[in-house]
């Protein structure tokens, strides 16, 4: 009879810990694709990956496309202020605070705008248990942004001259446009 | 049992049947070039025991997918929160396209071929109306193996991309119907879209709690936008279909 009430109580608790610790169903590593691992890399271009696993393919896919290019939009801040804070650096105001303004301006501005071409290039989905698994990588030409960069500095420029009266608008310009010569 | 056996697998295979899509005409798996200044569409419908009334059916949506090819306002919008606890993702689909366009291609088209087949009828159309019928194969057929631009967006300078993907219908006609339009989402999407984003991440000794919120949309015109090729997975039951449009900055 002890017997028989330990099993009534031991059953339910594996069947409990069983539970807690399945969870979702993980992804078999050989299944993620090599580029969701290591996104490939290029000079002219940035390329970020995303994933999400979901029980609707659709929905799946329209994840991992955000996801991605949402990190597309987050390098792409990143990239644009350490262009700026080195040329303000160079210049020799990179510790003034409407500097830090500006660059920390124009950087946002650009990663929260417009992404122009920002393409899904490879897609792939995976079925794990019920679930779908999306794995999408954004490509992003870095012409488009230079050519963003440029139109939010020019729109900024009147934080820039406060940053610094006496360096012209156009040395900022060429030294963005300098980068046009790794894009092409 | 081996005579409720002999019924029960025919009956399965005709309903498989009547719900799969496994002979198409040539020109509906890939669109033929159309010849300078006119455009071509396809229109496909379920069976009909009127046959007259599923081609009405089937050129009715040619008809609105002409339409959409000639230009449509498409807006997108995917939002995602998550704070470690729980996650949501909500996106908002919204395709329109002008009815006067759709009264012009109503006016001035001609059907060029049609075919029935098991699943359904289709019929190819072209506006606007042409005199002569253009030659190019008209064969019905099974799918061909895997294309690659299921997998990768084909790269070209002359071309914009995007690919719709669905799974899971019952019906096949509106798993392309939902297929072609996010097709058509995913080239405007590649074109031009907004991303707004914020990211947290909180640490401790034992844990990490990300919390974002992330907004991505788009709102575009998308004009003479073409779904140029479809395939079907049978084994697994994903739909494709690939949208295509020239760059605007295409010199030629």
């Amino acid at each position: 009879m002890k017997k028989l009430i330990l099993i009534a109580l031991l059953v339910p608790l594996a069947l409990m810990l069983v539970n807690c610790g399945g969870g979702k169903p993980k992804a078999k590593m050989q299944d993620i694709p090599e580029w969701y691992l290591n996104p490939p890399m290029a000079e002219d271009a940035i390329y970020e990956a995303g994933d999400a696993a979901k029980q609707s393919m659709g929905l799946a896919k329209e994840a991992a496309d955000a996801r991605a290019r949402d990190a597309i939009a987050r390098t792409i801040e990143v990239k644009v202020s350490n262009m700026l804070k080195n040329f303000m650096q160079e210049s020799g105001i990179g510790e003034d605070a409407e500097a830090l303004e500006f660059t920390s301006s124009v950087s946002k501005q650009v990663a929260n705008t417009v992404l122009r071409g920002c393409l899904i290039t490879k897609r792939e989905m995976k079925t794990e248990g019920a679930l779908y698994h999306a794995y999408s990588l954004a490509e992003y030409n870095l012409n488009s942004l230079i050519q963003e960069s440029l139109n939010e500095a020019r729109k900024q420029k009147a934080l820039y001259n406060e940053a610094k009266a006496n360096l012209s608008f156009d040395d900022l310009e060429k030294e963005i446009q300098k980068l046009e010569a790794v894009g092409q | 049992m081996t005579r409720l056996s002999s019924i029960i697998v025919p009956v399965v295979f005709l309903l498989n049947g009547l719900t799969a899509q496994i002979i198409i005409p040539e020109w509906f798996e890939k669109l033929p070039d159309s010849p300078s200044g006119f455009c071509y569409s396809v229109g496909y419908s379920g069976k009909y025991q009127n046959q007259s009334l599923a081609r009405q059916v089937a050129t009715s949506r040619a008809l609105s997918n002409m339409a959409k090819q000639h230009s449509v306002r498409l807006i997108f919008e995917i939002e995602e929160f998550a704070d470690g606890r729980f996650r949501l993702l909500n996106p908002s689909f919204e395709l329109s396209y002008d009815e006067s366009v759709l009264l012009d291609i109503t006016a001035n088209y001609t059907p060029i071929d049609s075919s029935i087949t098991n699943e359904g009828y289709y019929i190819l159309i072209a506006c606007p109306s042409i005199e002569w019928r253009p030659q190019f194969p008209s064969n019905d057929k099974t799918w061909e193996k895997q294309p690659k631009w299921t997998k990768a967006l084909p790269n070209s300078r002359h071309y914009i991309y995007g690919i719709g993907i669905v799974s899971n219908y019952s019906s096949w006609i509106r798993a392309w119907k939902d297929a072609d339009e996010y097709a058509r989402f995913d080239l405007g999407k590649n074109i031009e879209i907004e991303a707004e984003s914020i990211h947290a991440v909180q640490r401790d000794d034992r844990f990490t709690i990300e919390s974002k919120i992330l907004r991505l949309s788009c709102d575009i015109v998308l004009k003479q936008s073409f779904i140029v090729e479809r395939w079907y997975d049978q084994k697994n039951d994903i739909y494709y279909s690939l949208c295509c449009k020239e760059r605007r900055d295409n010199p030629h």
